[in-house]
């Protein structure tokens, strides 16, 4: 070959297709390959060179390697585009996959199973059947992850044909690299069934385990992690996968030794020994370490998985603080994470060399860092009472560097301080507030108003001092001014003289009548109130003792905790995300919950999480958790804190009234009588004339009436809540009731990610609070109001962009009427609008339209009396889609 | 798994770009180059290597310059994906000589053919240069390498010392030599790159050396290779990880926190002799990575000293001593030192006699800047500098200054006393003798005298 590729790039004048097509079909060799090369070049850059197919296909058949191997690759690109041409190619391919040599048979079938082409698929299934037995190895490793293309194609075809069998014969191959990639495969496809297809048994376990000594460090990886799904039997059959997995820990690749790592976390929790527990520690701390030295990129997700290690088994890296301080050249997100586990390993034993290090970092050049580093300090001293005081000492050597970032976010942190140790350290006031007139930013201030108005009565001008805020009030962000409101009623409770006095007339004022913000009027008023009836009562109230705030370094709850440990060496365990958080890869049984997460793209670092500010009500934030967002996952069993949830709704629970007799089909059982203790509730939303109801029925299996019914909704995507009392009469042993519940929308909505989970509390006076969770179908929300004109809805389809356009095909739907189902799909207020014929099929244009004015704009394909309908729905609001379709599926049934 | 894999330049332009299962919704490059680049708002502040942006998973690394990244949709090991892309980075080089955009695009089908046998439905499958010739049919066409920056550890070796031949490194291990014939030679490079914190008072608050024995292979036929390291190399601290640095300097062994073995090594006689075993791919590949936290002795003394001279000015003192035998050289020495944020001016004063040396003030980061070109072993330097400032200091001179942070390459020193105490290669003939490189080389990682 002469010259340089990069030649193919440049253009000719015009014309370039048709001298293409002339070079292809050249009769010398070398001009075909070249041309075939800037073909491929044309492609790489974006241009549309599909209108060559046919001949770029008819360079295909050539002995050619090189040349083979680019026509392949131009036909994965086009072969979705021009699937009837692509049929030209099969001839070849089935050739090619029985060539002598093997490389242009895993060639062949590898490339085959890349062309999404269904035509294609079904001439892949004999030549793929011999491969997954050929004599070369390289030939059954490119067959076996090929069975694993298929099956996102077709996963029907793959099971009538026994594949899946031949998969799991490859386990047992004695080619570790065919080994690693039919498990690969298997995994793969078990991730997207529902049904068992790849267990590991103690049988597979042994093949598994020998297989993962030889196989590439890639292999390795796959392996171990196929290795953390088994369930170990006993603490022997765990101790003996940890002594086999854990020379593993040695590999100089960073993916192999984290799995490793997760294998061993996993297996030790069964085992009983605590010597070996504590030898596994000990084992495990030095490759943990090591991970340090790689690349940055690395050490990055190392670090963050170190963090959830440390919270659940301290004791590994309780030694080894040093290795996390940071290093002068270390990246910005590798210097925060190492923060973040330095707090976490800070005792009593390292805390003087911490603090040295905290110190150093906080006069460093980058803000963020900095600050972080200053909360850092603060965090030890909530932590570690022993240390408080010299925590404290280096907070003050700081401010007076007067670096006003630094000072701010020293005050900050103070303010914890002084919350965790009350009655200790008040005496740095007024050393704080030198700094006063420096505080710009909304938290520091809040921060120093509080500080004034707990210890009003030990600043001799704290009237003063509080009244220079004053004058900005309307100015203020919300946070500072709640907090000069509390702040200010505080001192005059402490100090009711004629200063104060005039001070608090003064900012209930400007709290109630001059602001729009609901949350500081209401304060207000409840002020106003408590002060106006009974000042001593006040006093009660607003100088109450407050609970003492503890140590939030490790702030994840033990579950999540648990289940990011499951997922050590994931992308879960780097974002502290469960995986259905962020994950929306469709599995054949679609999770309500399996949706983007909505602000998952910072996946930075955790911040540091900071006391909330306390105001009126002394129960309120007694040190809010990490903003890394903890969602629960989606569980259908009770939800423990539900109650504190339904106390803290202003309209408690709803008393029942008038019964109401009701009839009708059967509802699905939402608490079976096992779980209620002889009382089983059945539920289910259901739209009548416009609006939602809860349709409930109670069935008395217990030996006692049951009177004195209530319900409560936890907050729920649509804020769906009663919109009166729950009407049940008192239930003999063995009668059952049923009612109908309306449903209004009230303002509590549930942040985010939309689901169709419906949390439900239910109560009488003679059992315990049953909780349990209805998940409702989208179409009971489809209102009244979602027909649209023709021409709005062209306009509409035309203005969203087409990312916002889904489809789904229903291939079990069959429909026999077009009328039918038009008519159908009405009285569920999906409303018809246009039709028209493509070839067979017909083409339905239909909208609906769910609360707060979200609409869907649907096109449903389908052939009459063939089973298989698509539906295609654009939205503005995307992530109502997999509700969306989820809630079609039984109306296009 | 993984969903594409891409090469984007530091401009976002496309280098390389391959789809393993379209499954990405389009524009993924740009939407990645766009959050890289403006992450947080902040132009200085580096994203996160692995980030999630509408359910799209991206992992990158930035290799010479360039970002080499995958996207993924499901919840894998991003471990994995890193280690690939520097892996596929290394392949490449191995393939290419140079790694750079214009050598990518210049092999680009060479690269696609690479990322067919690497990656198949977004699985890895093979990373080693050595498995992946008897698949691979282009052949690479060579960029100059000589107008360009070297890439990768072993590059350093070309910076003034005459002592390697200078294509070695940039050398496709698959092309052939114009002349044909491909010159037999081995090198074996350790490399350590050494943490140092400084306590004001001079004494070492941390310690680090972060090594490997990195190989480079042109052997025909692959013969075997036996690698004897210090025999009374120990592996694994003992008994509490306090250190106590004022402890008399060790018995002379070498001992090391913990180390690794690229899969190829056997360990076999490790044990005993401290030999290693193994037949060397063809390509660049790390035999041994270690970490020791033992005692060391630091190259260089650092002492910085800041002092107020005047209501608004201050006197800043650098002193560098060279620690080593006056036999070696160091070279490329960038010492730093952040002052306070309202200095306004800065005038140097060199030693007499000072050769090689230059000094800046850098008033967009407020930093003093100071450039040997080499330093001899046993020698000692030293920086004066005055400071002018726009406003009265508050007193604080040393926690708004500093710290120093200094950076150095040593050829042919190591601090961690690791030696290779032969390398000997398994004859074919009588006659075969191929060439031998070992290089010994330190660098800074992160050395720094606190004020």
């Amino acid at each position: 070959m002469s010259g340089h590729d990069s030649k193919y790039f440049s253009t000719t004048k015009k014309g370039e297709i048709p001298e293409l097509k002339e070079e292809l079909n050249s009769q010398y060799k070398d001009k075909r390959k070249d041309a075939v090369k800037k073909v491929i070049a044309a492609m790489t850059v974006g241009k549309d060179v599909s209108s060559l197919f046919t001949d770029v296909v008819n360079c295909m058949q050539t002995e050619n390697l090189e040349l083979k191997k680019l026509v392949y690759l131009y036909l994965i690109n086009y072969a979705k585009s021009q699937p009837d041409l692509a049929i030209l190619a099969v001839n070849t391919f089935v050739k090619d996959s029985q060539d002598p040599n093997p490389l242009i048979r895993a060639l062949a079938v590898r490339t085959m199973g890349c062309i999404r082409v269904d035509k294609i698929t079904e001439y892949l299934c004999d030549p793929l059947q011999r491969c997954l037995k050929d004599d070369d190895p390289y030939v059954r490793k490119t067959a076996a992850i090929c069975v694993a293309k298929l099956y996102d194609i077709n996963a029907e075809l793959v099971e009538d044909r026994g594949f899946l069998e031949a998969l799991k014969d490859l386990i047992s191959d004695n080619n570790p690299m065919v080994v690693a990639n039919a498990v690969a495969a298997l995994a793969e496809i078990q991730e997207s069934s529902a049904r068992p297809i790849f267990e590991i048994t103690s049988h597979t376990l042994t093949k598994l385990l020998t297989a993962l000594n030889e196989c590439t460090e890639w292999g390795q990886v796959f392996i171990l992690d196929s290795l953390s799904r088994y369930k170990a039997t006993d603490a022997r059959d765990a101790e003996n996968i940890v002594e086999r997995v854990t020379p593993r820990l040695q590999h100089a690749n960073c993916a192999v030794v984290l799995s490793a790592v997760k294998i061993i976390l996993l297996q030790m929790e069964l085992i009983t020994s605590t010597d070996v527990v504590r030898n596994l520690c000990k084992k495990m701390a030095p490759p943990l370490v090591t991970l340090l030295s790689a690349e940055p990129e690395i050490q990055y997700v190392a670090l963050r998985n170190i963090n959830l290690i440390v919270q659940k088994r301290p004791t590994i890296l309780a030694h080894e603080i040093k290795v996390f301080f940071c290093k002068y050249n270390d990246p910005i997100y590798v210097k925060m994470e190492k923060l973040e586990i330095m707090i976490k390993l800070a005792s009593d034993r390292n805390i003087d060399q911490v603090l040295l290090e905290f110190k150093e970092y906080a006069t460093e050049v980058d803000v963020d860092f900095v600050r972080k580093a200053v909360r850092a300090i603060g965090r030890c001293a909530i932590k570690l009472d022993r240390a408080a005081e010299r925590c404290i000492s280096v907070l003050l050597e700081l401010i007076k560097i007067k670096v006003n970032y630094v000072v701010q976010e020293a005050i900050i942190v103070i303010k914890d301080i002084f919350r965790r140790y009350p009655n200790t350290y008040e005496s740095i006031i007024a050393t704080l507030c030198e700094s006063l007139d420096n505080l710009d930013e909304p938290e520091a201030k809040a921060s120093m108003i509080w500080i004034i108005g707990e210890y009003a009565e030990r600043i001799d001008n704290a009237d003063e001092l509080l009244e220079s805020f004053l004058e900005s009030f309307p100015e203020e962000p919300a946070l500072v001014q709640l907090q000069l409101l509390t702040a200010t009623v505080k001192l005059f409770l402490k100090k009711p003289t004629e200063g104060p006095q005039q001070m608090i007339q003064a900012v209930l004022n400007n709290a109630t009548v001059e602001t729009d913000n609901p949350d500081l009027r209401d304060r207000a008023y409840i002020y106003w109130r408590l002060l106006s009836t009974d000042p001593e009562a006040a006093k009660d109230v607003v100088l109450a003792e407050k609970p003492v705030i503890s140590d939030d370094s490790n702030q994840l709850d033990s579950s999540l905790l648990d289940e990011l440990l499951a997922n050590i060496s994931t992308l879960s365990s780097v974002y502290h995300k469960p995986p259905e958080a962020f994950i929306s890869r469709v599995k054949a049984a679609p999770r309500a919950d399996d949706e983007e997460f909505a602000d998952a793209g910072e996946a930075g670092y955790s911040e540091s999480p900071s006391q909330g500010v306390d105001g009126a009500s002394p129960s309120s934030s007694t040190g809010t958790s990490s903003n890394v967002p903890v969602k629960q996952p989606a569980a259908p069993a009770p939800i423990p804190d539900l109650l504190g949830d339904l106390m803290g709704l202003d309209n408690a629970l709803v008393p029942v009234d008038e019964p109401t007799a009701l009839s009708g089909p059967p509802l699905p059982v939402v608490l079976p009588s096992t779980t209620g203790q002889g009382l089983q509730i059945s539920a289910q939303l259901v739209r009548r004339d416009g609006q939602i109801f809860y349709d409930i029925s109670f069935e008395n299996g217990t030996q006692s009436v049951l009177d004195g019914f209530m319900i409560q909704f936890n907050k729920n995507t649509f804020g769906l809540a009663a919109g009166g009392p729950l009407q049940v009469t008192p239930l003999q042993p063995g009668a059952s009731a049923r009612t109908l519940l309306p449903m209004v929308f009230s303002q509590n909505v549930s942040p985010g990610a939309p689901n169709s989970l419906l949390q439900v509390a239910v109560k009488n006076n003679q059992q315990p609070v049953w909780y349990f969770s209805d998940k409702g179908s989208l179409h009971v929300f489809f209102g009244e109001d979602g027909k649209m004109e023709r021409t709005s809805f062209l306009e509409a389809w035309k203005s969203l962009p087409d990312d916002n356009e889904f489809s789904k095909e229903y291939p079990n739907s069959v429909i026999n009427s077009i009328d039918a189902t038009i008519e159908n799909l009405a009285a569920s207020n999906v409303f018809f609008i246009a039709k028209r014929k493509n070839a067979n099929m017909d083409v339905l244009y239909l909208s609906a339209k769910i609360p707060r004015g979200i609409p869907f704009l649907i096109e449903l394909t389908a052939a009459v009396g063939v089973p298989g309908a698509k539906c295609a729905v654009k939205t503005p609001n995307k992530e109502f889609v997999p509700l969306f379709f989820e809630a079609m599926e039984p109306l296009i049934k | 798994m993984i969903s594409q894999f891409f090469v984007l330049s530091q401009r976002g332009d496309h280098i390389v770009f391959r789809d393993y299962r379209g499954e990405v919704p389009k524009g993924s490059a740009e939407i990645f180059f766009r959050k890289v680049k403006f992450w947080n708002e902040d132009e200085a502040e580096e994203a996160p290597p692995v980030f999630n942006i509408d359910g799209v998973n991206y992992i990158h690394v930035k290799v010479a310059g360039l970002f080499f990244v995958v996207t993924t949709m499901v919840n894998i090991s991003p471990s994995l994906l890193l280690e690939l892309l520097q892996r596929i980075a290394r392949v490449t080089k191995d393939y290419l000589g140079v790694l750079n955009e214009d050598s990518l695009r210049k092999n680009f089908i060479l690269v696609y053919e690479l990322l067919d046998e690497v990656i198949d439905f977004g699985y890895p499958q093979t990373t080693s240069t050595e498995a992946l010739k008897s698949y691979i049919f282009n052949e690479p066409i060579m960029v100059d390498a000589g107008r360009l920056p070297p890439l990768g550890p072993a590059a350093m070796f070309m910076q003034g010392t005459k002592r390697m031949p200078g294509t070695a490194v940039t050398k496709s291990v698959v092309a052939n030599e114009p002349g044909g014939k491909k010159r037999e030679e081995i090198f074996v490079d350790i490399i350590e790159k050494i943490s140092v914190t400084f306590s004001s008072s001079g004494y070492i608050l941390t310690s680090e050396i972060d090594g490997t024995i990195q190989m480079k292979s042109y052997l025909s036929g692959n013969p075997e290779i036996r690698l004897a390291l210090n025999e009374d190399l120990g592996i694994g601290r003992s008994g509490s990880s306090t250190h106590d640095y004022r402890s008399s300097s060790g018995g002379g062994s070498v001992i090391l926190d913990d180390c690794n073995f690229h899969e190829s090594v056997q360990l076999d006689s490790f044990d005993i002799d401290r030999t290693l075993h193994l037949i060397p791919h063809d390509g660049e590949f790390s035999v041994m990575n270690y970490r020791m936290t033992q005692e060391f002795k630091p190259p260089f003394r650092v002492t910085a000293l800041i002092e107020e001279a005047g209501p608004s000015r201050a006197e800043v003192i650098l002193k560098i001593r060279a620690d080593f035998s006056a036999n070696v050289t160091a070279n490329t020495i960038t010492v730093q030192m952040p002052v306070p944020s309202y200095t306004m001016r800065a005038s140097f004063e060199l030693e007499a006699g000072a050769m090689g040396q230059t000094t800046d003030f850098k008033e967009g980061t407020r930093r003093l800047e100071w450039n040997l070109k080499k330093i001899v072993g046993g020698s000692e330097h030293t920086l004066r500098a005055k400071l002018t400032f726009s406003q009265e200091s508050h007193g604080n001179l040393t926690k708004e200054a500093g710290p120093v942070n200094m950076n150095f390459t040593i050829p042919m020193y190591n601090a961690s006393k690791l030696q290779v105490r032969y390398l000997q290669i398994a004859k074919k003939s009588k006659t075969y003798n191929p060439y031998r490189w070992v290089r010994y080389v330190t660098q800074a990682n992160s050395y720094v005298a606190r004020l």
